[in-house]
């Protein structure tokens, strides 16, 4: 394992990337521009991350061309200024990968993730806004984005700072509102439309290689969608406005599990490889024979775009250019000693250590090939700033708990950041059983938890927002706690799989850092996993069982106080009748009488 | 055995009115049964009393109480609507439209203009087969040319007669953007040559069309109109440029429902990523906006743009190879056919929709990738089509004029001209304006007038629409606010009628306005989303709901009731046969 170092190699590569969309926002006057790229970079364990970016400019008026119509209409009749939209599926394993790809900034948690600060005059103004941009999304993300309601909105206050330029005055005016959903699940509906935004919508340039078989196999997928206003050069200039652009990023990060892939490629049916075919180890008693106990990570699988993605680039896409600057579209940070073998359509550029780059021709397809390379050849890994894992505790329909475990891996920096929970109404937290500490700090340690914030739940109306800033020391582990009370929900509230549990939005970890005037901001993301929470369910025919046995009761009672007051009650002995029980007992009596004679008559 | 049962200690249980009427026959029963029968005693008066009272008092608590109780728990709200007066719009009876068009003639050179006027109009009146639409004529002077305003009385159009070239025939000409028809006649004007007839012909063609398509809308209301659409036919042959039913049919049928605004979306759609740009911001606003500025007072339009690159075509359209004249490759082009056109427009993969509340038309121009260029439409000369109700495509080939790379990155704004100009003309034909007089002024004047009458029809439709919903689905809540919208309906639907008949069609307060609100306003009430979510509730529900409870309730109270009454009636029957009166 080695050890991570605080300046991250992996760095250089983000500045060049990040470098090319700089160099659009500031691009020259031209209306409309596009820039793409693909990043492949080998990780531990046979598997490639691929992450695709999309860089797409447009004008805030009516006239579009390579920003997607679609979307700035629903920006426009929503008044957002700012949107960030998140498709997540899987975990990513930050012990195994490292720091999160774009510093974790573009993946959302599980499900679907979306904030957005909008222009209103008040809080109503802003939720009608809201509500609006939701439904608008919904449908043309084909997602259920529409049920983000008041109980699934909360209004951060220290996680999240807006990205785009926006002047005071209309930052006075904004709304961050910020909904989830964890318990949807992002598939090819979502990504058809996505791809549609794209000038090139999947048939020309690095979108041709997304297909949806092959991105919701991935271990790990995030699709992502940031709008932001941009303005050339800060300040308040003359002309300013004429130089602000809307910018779309458009990201579509994934994990793939190289053997994974090629499996299926040689057959949809998964089969055990043949013995030969097996690297085992040898140091087992029962090796030998056809017995194996395979080992992990002998070598690093031999890959190409062609076999993981299913088709080669179709060439790049003409749109994407940007005036001045070299396009670079597809990019391998791929240790230097493993060599690549690009097919023609590419010319190579070594842009510093361990990344080649390729910048492709129109109209010819393009694949790179990586060979078998034994023993692996890992690159260096970035340590994330901060691990973190969420469960619950506790046990019963009643009361259960949360156990947030934060492990700051540095060996000599402390970590700020900011601890957000977005509950659900129906689990209650008690915030008097909130603690967060060091497991093992002596007990002068100063308290970790720096600042709360706190709006509790309102039952069917909006859920508990809990927001903390802590700080962790160095190479420590703070575990944050707390108990709560689950609530028993109306008949109709349960969702038709009620027995499945109710899912709870991951946790958002914002790492901060110190800006020169004393103010924080977010460079860092972390989502913990997403929990499911079980809640006592009911019988879900219990309606008419109550209403027939309310029903029953008072039709007994009535009926019995109805008869005895209009019956009248006579003696037996008063009318001589016998009554049915009588007649029949009289009946019965003779035909055993009867039975009784003839079988005497037999006997004797 | 007997002495067995003897022990038994259970009680046979009587009722009171089996009692009774034991008590009127004991010989009979005890002859005709068994011997071990006897009845019980007789019940006293008292009770018997008694018992009638509780029964009765249980009946009046549960329909004093439970009744009401049940009712008001249960009811559905439903205002009350003027079912009468909806039906009578909705069956078109209700507002019988008329729309009276004055005419200004100007005849500072003739004689007798007077006199001709008198012949014109006589003629036009005789001619006229749907006297809801009908031409006034009016003699202009100075005076009222001077002060149109005072007299609030709107000119549709002017007639000018001027004398022409000397031995020329009568004829006239009509400037496409004024109200005025300059006509010149013979000057060997006399009586006898049929200026009259001339007149009173071309009148008839400037508003054919217009009236055409009015009593076509008017009749489609109605079920029993006098202006059926077939009359026209008939008397086409003396009507100058009438067009036949079938034309009027196709007409109508794609103009796009009214609404106070409408979105037009331009899409440069290309089959590569090529051209990359295109000036249609300064094209529209060019070549377009003094259109939708004149449109202004009937509709208003926002209008966005877009490019989408890669555009591909649907799996179902295959244009087909047509090599040119004399196997020339080279002069080849690829031919959409007409079936092709429907299919066209590639749904599934062209973001066309908006996300704006009012109707969307849009405009489309196709640029072929280069394999396929040229491609044409076969028989169409303009390579274009209209979708009706929808909006209008044309199919760019970029070719001729600019070099290559010009031509193939971007297309300039006269590149656009001739596109605009045919969206223009599609524009005007979605929307419903005539396309026979040259003038636009009349065509918009006209349209006007269309707009007024579809939307009065539409608006006494949705009121008949919501009339046969409220008697079809008694279940069904009406709150409050849609018996405020009919009331405002009807009253916008009165007031437009009433319009019409003065004349004043467009402006403010005007026949189109106060339709507008009727129309709005009959929607609303019809589209109620309260009223949508209650529509169902199943009978079985309710059965499953009530049954448990009024079943066991119900059946002894019932039955209690009937004993009772059936004994009174044998009281009563037993009083007037006089047979032992004492028992009660």
């Amino acid at each position: 394992m080695r050890l991570p170092s605080p300046l991250r190699p992996a760095g250089s590569l983000l500045c060049l990337l990040s470098l090319a969309a700089a160099a659009l926002a500031v691009g020259p006057g031209k209306h409309s521009s596009y820039a793409e790229n693909l990043l492949l970079k080998t990780l531990p364990g046979n598997s490639v991350l691929a992450s695709f970016r999309f860089v797409s400019n447009g004008t805030f008026d009516n006239h579009h061309s390579i920003f997607p119509r679609s979307l700035a209409q629903i920006l426009h009749a929503s008044r957002t200024k700012e949107l960030h939209l998140k498709f997540t599926l899987g975990r990513w394993d930050a012990s195994q990968w490292g720091s999160q790809i774009w510093d974790g900034r573009t993946a959302g948690g599980t499900g679907v993730e979306l904030w957005a600060w909008v222009e209103a005059s008040s809080d109503a103004e802003a939720n009608a806004r809201w509500t609006t941009l939701n439904n608008a999304l919904s449908g043309l993300f084909c997602a259920s984005l529409n049920f983000i309601d008041s109980t699934r909105t909360i209004r951060p206050v220290m996680s999240f700072q807006p990205d785009g330029h926006h002047s005071d005055d209309a930052l006075a005016r904004l709304h961050l509102l910020h909904g989830t959903l964890p318990r949807e699940p992002v598939c090819t509906e979502n990504l058809t439309p996505f791809l549609k935004l794209l000038p090139c919508k999947g048939k020309a340039g690095i979108s041709s290689l997304l297909d949806g078989h092959k991105l919701f196999d991935a271990q790990w997928q995030s699709m992502s969608i940031d709008v932001t206003p941009v303005c050339e050069g800060e300040g308040e200039g003359e002309g300013e406005t004429e130089r602000c652009q809307l910018q779309m990023v458009q990201t579509v990060d994934m994990v793939l599990d190289v053997e994974r892939s090629l499996r299926k490629k040689d057959s949809v049916i998964p089969k055990p490889p043949p013995i030969e075919h097996m690297a085992c180890d040898p140091d087992k008693f029962y090796a030998g024979g056809d017995s194996c106990f395979p080992l992990d990570h002998v070598s690093d699988l031999p890959w190409s775009l062609s076999g993981m993605f299913g088709r080669p680039i179709r060439g790049s896409c003409p749109l994407a250019r940007v005036p001045g600057v070299e396009p670079v579209h597809v990019c391998a940070s791929v240790p230097d000693e493993r060599p690549i073998f690009a097919s023609a359509g590419g010319q190579e550029r070594r842009q510093g250590d361990n990344l080649r780059c390729f910048v492709l021709e129109e109209n010819q397809d393009f694949d790179i090939i990586l060979p078998l390379q034994s023993p692996p050849l890992p690159l260096p890994l970035t340590a994330p700033p901060l691990h973190a894992s969420r469960s619950f505790t506790g046990h019963g329909q009643e009361h259960g708990g949360v156990q947030a475990v934060l492990h700051n891996p540095s060996l000599d920096r402390a970590v700020d950041f900011v601890y957000l929970e977005s509950l659900p109404w129906f689990m209650k937290p008690y915030l008097h059983t909130f603690s967060a500490a060091l497991t093992d700090a002596p007990p002068t340690h100063p308290k970790i938890v720096q600042e709360i914030y706190y709006r509790p739940a309102l039952d069917r109306r909006r859920g508990t927002q809990l927001e903390v800033r802590m700080r962790v020391p160095p190479n420590a582990t703070a575990i944050v706690t707390y108990d709560f009370a689950k609530a028993v929900l109306r008949y109709t509230e349960y969702p038709p799989d009620a027995n499945r549990g109710f899912d709870i939005a991951p946790a958002i970890i914002s790492v901060l850092s110190r800006e020169n005037d004393g103010s924080y901001r977010t460079t860092f993301s972390v989502r913990t996993t997403s929990l499911l929470l079980s809640l006592p369910t009911p019988d879900f025919s219990m309606p008419y069982n109550v209403i027939i046995l309310t029903s029953t009761v008072m039709a007994l009672a009535f009926g019995s106080i109805f008869n005895l007051l209009v019956r009248r009650l006579v003696g037996a002995h008063e009318t001589g009748g016998l009554g049915l029980l009588g007649r029949v007992r009289e009946r019965v009596a003779e035909v055993v009488a009867r039975l009784g004679r003839r079988g005497k008559e037999k006997v004797l | 055995m007997a002495s067995n049962l003897g022990l038994d200690v259970a009680f046979s249980v009587a009722n009171a009115s089996s009692t009774a009427a034991a008590e009127q026959v004991p010989l009979i029963a005890v002859t005709s049964t068994t011997e071990k029968r006897k009845s019980p005693p007789p019940d006293t008066p008292e009770n018997i009393h008694t018992r009638s009272l509780v029964i009765l008092s249980f009946w009046i608590v549960v329909i004093s109480v439970g009744l009401p109780l049940w009712w008001i728990t249960t009811a559905i709200y439903r205002a009350p609507l003027p079912l009468k007066e909806m039906q009578s719009w909705a069956d078109g009876r209700a507002c019988r439209a008329e729309f009276p068009l004055l005419i200004d003639v100007e005849a500072p050179s003739l004689p007798d203009p007077e006199n001709l006027l008198k012949t014109v109009q006589h003629a036009l009146d005789d001619a006229n087969d749907f006297s809801a639409h009908h031409l006034r004529l009016r003699l202009s002077t100075n005076a009222s040319r001077s002060s149109p305003e005072e007299e609030g009385e709107i000119v549709a159009a002017t007639l000018r007669l001027t004398p022409g070239p000397a031995g020329s025939p009568h004829s006239y000409n009509l400037a496409p953007s004024s109200r005025v028809i300059d006509l010149f006649y013979s000057p060997s004007y006399s009586p006898s040559t049929g200026l009259s007839a001339f007149v009173a012909g071309t009148l008839r063609e400037v508003f054919a069309e217009e009236q055409q398509m009015i009593s076509y809308l008017l009749a489609s209301s109605t079920p029993s109109p006098s202006p059926a659409p077939s009359c026209s036919t008939s008397n086409g042959n003396n009507g100058v440029g009438k067009v036949s039913t079938a034309d009027i049919t196709r007409k109508m049928s794609r103009i796009v429902r009214y609404s106070p605004t409408y979105h037009l979306t331009f899409s440069l759609f290309t089959a590569t990523g090529l051209p990359s740009s295109w000036d249609v911001e300064h094209a529209i606003s060019e070549y377009l906006q003094p259109l939708l500025d004149a449109l202004g007072g009937i509709s208003t339009f926002t209008v966005d743009s877009q490019i989408q690159f890669y555009a591909s075509l649907s799996s179902s359209v295959v244009p087909t190879w047509a090599p040119g004249p004399e196997g020339d490759e080279g002069n080849g082009q690829w031919v959409l056919k007409k079936e092709d056109l429907s299919s066209f427009i590639n749904s599934a993969e062209w973001p066309l929709v908006s996300i704006t509340s009012y109707p969307t038309i849009n405009f489309i121009i196709y640029i072929p990738s280069k394999e396929q260029s040229p491609l044409v439409i076969s028989d169409s000369a303009t390579n274009a089509f209209l979708l009706p109700q929808w909006g209008g495509v044309m199919v760019l080939n970029p070719n001729s004029g600019h070099s290559n790379e010009e031509r193939t990155s971007h297309l300039s704004k006269e590149a656009l001209k001739p596109a605009l100009d045919l969206f223009a003309a599609q524009l005007l034909a979605l929307l419903g304006a005539p396309t026979h007089p040259s003038s636009l002024p009349i065509r918009l004047d006209s349209l006007t007038r269309q707009r007024s009458a579809e939307l009065l029809v539409s608006a006494s439709s949705t009121l008949g629409s919501l009339y046969r919903l409220t008697l079809a689905l008694p279940s069904i809540s009406i709150p409050s606010s849609v018996s405020a919208s009919v009331a405002s309906t009807l009253s916008s639907l009165k007031n437009s009628c009433r319009e019409l008949k003065n004349g004043r069609f467009g402006g403010e307060g005007g026949a189109l306005e106060e339709g507008k609100n009727a129309a709005f306003q009959a929607e609303r009430a019809f589209f109620e989303k309260s009223m949508v979510g209650q529509v169902y509730f199943p009978e079985e529900h309710k059965v499953a709901v009530y049954l448990p409870l009024m079943g066991p309730i119900g059946v002894p109270l019932i039955l209690g009731a009937g004993k009772e009454i059936a004994r009174l009636v044998r009281v009563w029957k037993a009083q007037r046969g006089g047979t032992m009166p004492g028992q009660l």
